[in-house]
């Protein structure tokens, strides 16, 4: 301890060295808060979380029968089935699968469609387990796309995993808004195709329905008004053949639920031969209608077959039509492919819009010819990331304010109440570098997360700690009657016992925080946060406080 | 004896008043028993609860194609629900014979408020709906009851052809049976297939005979028809019941039904179509399973899975075991009938290994950190530090109990943030009792007026800095979204956690040092910036 406090005093005795201190302290904190624009340490809300489950969606292209979207989930399964730590594996066809956190935001429990599949997938234990849950998926996702997606044209599989935080949508949605529908699904493609081309997204998809051709039957008026019929019996009638109608119940003690009497045309006298006007008119021509007088019409006689494109369902958000685009990042942050995505569609886009940016990273499209305006938000993960780190730093601000007013309070000096604030705020030189060095050490990317915020947080207040200590105690010291420079020499010297203490306390507490996926960047943080405050504290606060003249002989 | 010390702080009173106090170490048990116990009781479960609002609005409308609907269902009921305060989004799906808005209020938004108001404003404007809509359906969306903590896969036993329908009744058994346990909210079936007589005509027998698809229809419901019972009475005023049996009573009703006369002879329902018992065919949904049966994979078999949720703040845990209790005891009864089950979701048991191993991390901590003081302070000190801690968080987790929290992930994440924490206002105590045991200046001093001056001392400073730690956290509790929410635990608990480790350090550290520590034999020998504040103080005299 003799020795740390002759090295402070030497310091403090020295106009150079106090100089030293104030210049490496301030190298140290450019360099690195400069680590976050270079991307040498990555941003993201929280990280992937290794799980015991995930799920693959299936959506084969709207119009697809059940027989088409079992193909495709019988091929997912069949690749499924050779990984060893997969123990099991339910498949939904037609329904989403029970709800999860993830299945909440996406609407599976909605779902319920002839195009659509679920595939649950349970692994083993994840402490026995040598993958993590996201590598696999990171792994055998473009196995899969690539071998199962081509079965059913326009066919999109998706593969979920169990969100670490709170759900959204997808890692990253884009919101087209836009009154033109024919134009807006054009820019859809096109958008699709942007993201799809973006290194580190994957499972892009437009959030639409496809246009398929379908038959429409314009029923005559004058012939079903004369041959004593009704449009309505046409439609009942037609639907009763080809798609079947409970027509009656019979109650029955034996079963939980009545039973219903099912009227429908058999399986295989309803068949098509094959996709086409003329077959569609063969099989009605012997469905027959029977009017008030008995006589036996044929359903062709008086309907007209046209062949016509589905209408898509139309989707709109706070009351203006939208087209959702949602794309899933690949181990990677948001953010960075976002940025790189939302510069390509400026360039892309500027050859026929003029593009200018609205709010955030929104940008809005005027088509040069028309005027139509095109809205392009962002939105999912992303948006939340945003709002939580905005959140946060005001909560961060807020807090400075806070601490700077205790402190103000307390001693009754705005002087020595900005040393501890800026003794506080210098610990985000080791969370950044702390983060930097963990990404170096371990395998996968490690990303500064909302937790790592909140770690930082924390820290301000037990940095604040030990200069209010140390502060504390040589006021104490210069009360006694001891030289100033002496006093703080002294002061840090006997302080930095406790304030080591301390520290390695906290430092051990969150070692086992660092291990977890989605803490770890509040354990870093911690860890690192602590061993700079400690280091601030003890050598930089010293000289800020010999200074500063609040603090008098 | 010197006059005794007049602590000037908060800190020296209290270890002053609890210094000699027989109540103490009374306490001190009392603290951790109530730990303990709301450690055991508090309901536990993984992810803590959000509350997220909002519902969905159905309107059907047959036969209207998605343009219609958009411009006569969804627009106007978009507007509509424009008008309720606290709705952040609001979107509108216009498909093809249906129209739905799906609302959702802003995070934090009272849930049950949310609906009612979602349900009034539907119900006010009922009048306003076009014609030949059908009742419009609101269905408010529920976190805690939606999602379901336990899912098992019912499917038939190797060897077993129990048919679909069999298999139903027996799995709406299961899911009667275990809907009885305590707490469990929604249950229900995916994949399920119903039973039900499939009629299906065949097209050219019914154009052969000159029928048409109306008669059948005419014939059926003319058949199936059930009256109530009923009374007459006899002459001396006694009741005579009497009732219709329904006229179909099996498969063979229906079959042999008569639907019109041909030539002069009846033609049977069953001359047209062929008539079965069977399973919902219009039902395209589904589900399989796949599982592994001697580390090989079988064949894909039809399942039905059952789910089952529980109810807002009650013990993912205890539930979830119930129900494989009573799944284990329903098992040869539902083997007999060839079923097998899986259970394919268990957040109970994810919960508890997610809190035990959080608890098992603490502990670790703990035990670290008081290794570190055996070998920094000696081994009492580091006893009288590692006490402190489990009287903290016992503080903490019986105050979160009061509150109504949940032991989750991130309850737990908060204790071990603050685990680091904690220990300081101890450490810190304990530092300065030991600095001044061994200290020069206090060789003459009572081992009391030691305890409690060294605790007085770093009062004022380890106050504020606390109360400095306290209020970083307040301005997290006000973070919004999801996040906020979800991080909520946090900002409620940590701040507890410090204030209790303040006062468990002022009441205990000085209690157990007079128990625990002995004042050194000390020569009279200064210590060197000791020696060089007697010198100044003897310059200035």
């Amino acid at each position: 301890m003799k020795l740390f406090e002759k090295i402070i005093y030497s310091i403090l005795n020295s106009k150079f060295k106090k100089f030293l201190v104030l210049f490496v302290t301030l190298l140290a904190f450019v360099g690195s808060v400069m680590m976050l624009p270079t991307k040498i340490v990555l941003a993201k809300m929280l990280p992937g979380k290794s799980a015991n489950t995930y799920s693959v969606y299936v959506d084969t292209p709207t119009g697809s029968s059940i027989e088409q979207t079992k193909k495709v989930t019988v091929c997912v399964n069949k690749i499924l089935e050779k990984e060893k730590e997969v123990k099991d594996i339910e498949t939904y066809l037609g329904l989403g699968s029970p709800l999860d956190y993830a299945g909440l935001v996406k609407g599976s429990g909605f779902k319920r469609s002839e195009n659509i599949a679920e595939i649950v997938v349970n692994l083993t234990n994840k402490h026995t387990r040598d993958e993590k849950s996201f590598m696999m998926v990171h792994r055998l996702r473009p196995v899969i796309q690539k071998s199962c997606e081509p079965i059913v044209k326009g066919t999109n599989i998706k593969m979920i995993e169990q969100p670490a935080g709170p759900p959204t949508l997808a890692s990253i949605v884009v919101e087209l808004y836009g009154q033109n529908s024919k134009k807006v699904r054009k820019i859809a493609g096109e958008i699709a195709t942007i993201l799809t081309k973006t290194k580190g997204l994957v499972d892009v998809d437009v959030m639409q329905d496809e246009i398929f051709k379908k038959f429409e039957l314009k029923v005559d008026k004058e012939k079903v008004i004369r041959s004593g019929l009704s449009i309505k019996q046409v439609n009942q009638i037609l639907y009763l053949a080809f798609e079947g109608m409970d027509v009656a119940i019979k109650n029955s003690g034996n079963s939980p639920e009545q039973i219903p009497l099912f009227l429908v045309l058999s399986k295989k006298t309803k068949e098509l031969s094959k996709f086409s006007k003329h077959d569609l008119a063969d099989k009605l021509a012997s469905l027959k209608l029977m009017n008030k007088k008995g006589m036996m019409i044929p359903v062709n006689e008086i309907v007209t077959i046209h062949e016509v494109n589905s209408s898509p369902t139309i989707m709109s958000k706070n009351l203006r039509k939208m087209v959702n685009i949602t794309a899933e990042t690949d181990l990677v942050s948001q953010v960075y492919p976002l940025l790189d995505a939302r510069s390509k569609m400026k360039e892309y886009f500027s050859k026929d819009y003029i593009v200018t940016d609205t709010h955030l990273f929104n940008l809005r499209l005027k088509d040069k010819k028309t005027g139509e305006l095109y809205d392009l938000d962002w939105d999912g993960e992303m948006k939340v990331t945003m709002d939580t780190f905005r959140d946060l730093g005001g909560a961060f601000i807020a807090a400075l304010i806070l601490i700077f007013l205790l402190m103000v309070v307390y001693y009754k000096s705005f002087a020595i109440s900005g040393i501890i604030l800026l003794g506080s705020f210098l610990s985000i030189i080791g969370v950044i570098v702390g983060h930097w060095v963990m990404d170096v050490f371990t395998v996968d990317t490690f990303f500064l997360t909302a937790t790592s915020l909140i770690g930082f947080i924390a820290l301000m207040g037990i940095s604040s700690r030990n200069s209010l200590l140390l502060i504390d105690f040589t006021i104490g010291l210069i009360d006694k009657g001891m030289e100033k420079r002496k006093a703080i020499a002294v002061a840090t010297a006997t302080r930095a016992k406790p304030i080591f203490l301390t520290a390695a306390a906290i430092i051990l507490a969150s070692t086992l925080l660092a291990r977890d996926p989605i803490f770890g960047g509040l354990g870093v943080a911690l860890i690192f946060g602590t061993i700079a405050a400690v280091a601030i504290s003890l050598i930089f606060v010293p000289v800020l406080m010999d200074n500063t003249k609040a603090i008098k002989e | 004896m010197q006059k005794s010390y007049k602590p000037k702080d908060v800190a020296g009173k209290l270890a002053k008043g609890f210094l000699h106090n027989p109540l103490t170490p009374l306490l001190g048990v009392f603290l951790l028993i109530m730990g303990y116990i709301a450690l055991e009781v508090t309901p536990r479960e993984e992810d803590p609860q959000i509350e997220i609002s909002g519902g969905a609005v159905m309107v059907v409308l047959p036969g209207a194609t998605p343009k219609q609907i958009d411009n006569i269902i969804v627009k106007p009921l978009e507007r509509r629900m424009k008008e309720i305060k606290g709705i952040e989004y609001i979107y509108g799906i216009a498909a093809k014979n249906v129209g739905i808005v799906n609302v959702v209020y802003y995070i934090g938004e009272n849930r049950e408020s949310s609906n009612l108001k979602l349900y009034d404003k539907v119900m006010q404007n009922m009048d306003q709906l076009p014609k030949g809509t059908m009742q419009p359906i609101v269905k408010p969306f529920d976190i805690d009851i939606d999602i379901p903590i336990v899912t098992v896969a019912f499917y038939p036993k190797d060897g077993s052809n129990i048919s679909q329908i069999d298999l139903y009744k027996k799995v709406k058994y299961v899911q009667n049976e275990l809907n009885r346990i305590k707490n469990v909210a929604k249950t229900g079936l995916k994949g399920e297939k119903k039973e039900q007589y499939n009629i299906q005509v065949d097209l050219k027998k019914l154009s052969g005979f000159h029928l048409s698809m109306g008669q059948i229809v005419k014939s059926l419901k003319s058949l199936a028809a059930d009256v109530p019972d009923v009374k007459d009475r006899t002459k001396d005023g006694k009741l005579v019941i009497f009732g219709v049996k329904n006229a179909i009573e099996s498969i063979r009703d229906v079959q042999n039904l008569i639907i019109a006369q041909y030539m002069g002879s009846p033609i049977y329902l069953r001359d047209v179509a062929s008539v079965k018992i069977g399973e919902n065919i219009q039902d395209f949904r589904s589900a399989e399973i796949l599982y592994r049966k001697n580390g090989k994979f079988e064949k894909s078999k039809k399942q039905i899975t059952l789910t089952l949720s529980k109810l807002k703040g009650t013990n993912a845990v205890v539930i979830a075991d119930k129900i494989q209790k009573r799944l284990d005891e329903l098992k040869s009864e539902l083997s007999k009938d060839g079923i097998s089950f899986k259970i394919t979701r268990n957040y109970g048991v994810r919960a508890d290994e997610a809190v035990n191993e959080l608890v098992f991390h603490l502990l670790i901590s703990i035990v670290i950190i008081a290794l570190l003081l055996v070998f920094v302070l000696g081994w009492r000190e580091s006893l009288i530090v590692t006490f402190t801690v489990p009287a903290i968080l016992a503080v903490t987790i019986f105050v979160a109990f009061l509150t109504g929290q949940t032991i989750n992930r991130i309850t737990l994440f908060a204790f071990l943030l603050s685990l680091g924490l904690l220990v300081d206002a101890a450490i810190i105590v304990i530092e300065n009792i030991h600095r001044h045991l061994h200290d020069h200046s206090s060789v003459d001093k009572d081992m009391d007026e030691i305890l409690i001056e060294a605790t007085d001392e770093i009062g004022a400073p380890t106050n504020v800095a606390t109360l400095a730690i306290i209020l970083t956290m307040v301005p997290m509790a006000f973070v919004g979204q999801m996040m906020g929410q979800f991080m909520k635990p946090i900002p409620q608990n940590v701040p507890v956690a410090l204030f209790a480790s303040l006062i468990v350090a002022y009441i205990f550290t000085p209690y157990l040092s007079r128990k625990l520590l002995k004042k050194p034999n000390l020569h009279h020998h200064k210590h060197h910036f000791q020696k060089d504040i007697l010198e100044s103080k003897k310059d200035e005299k």
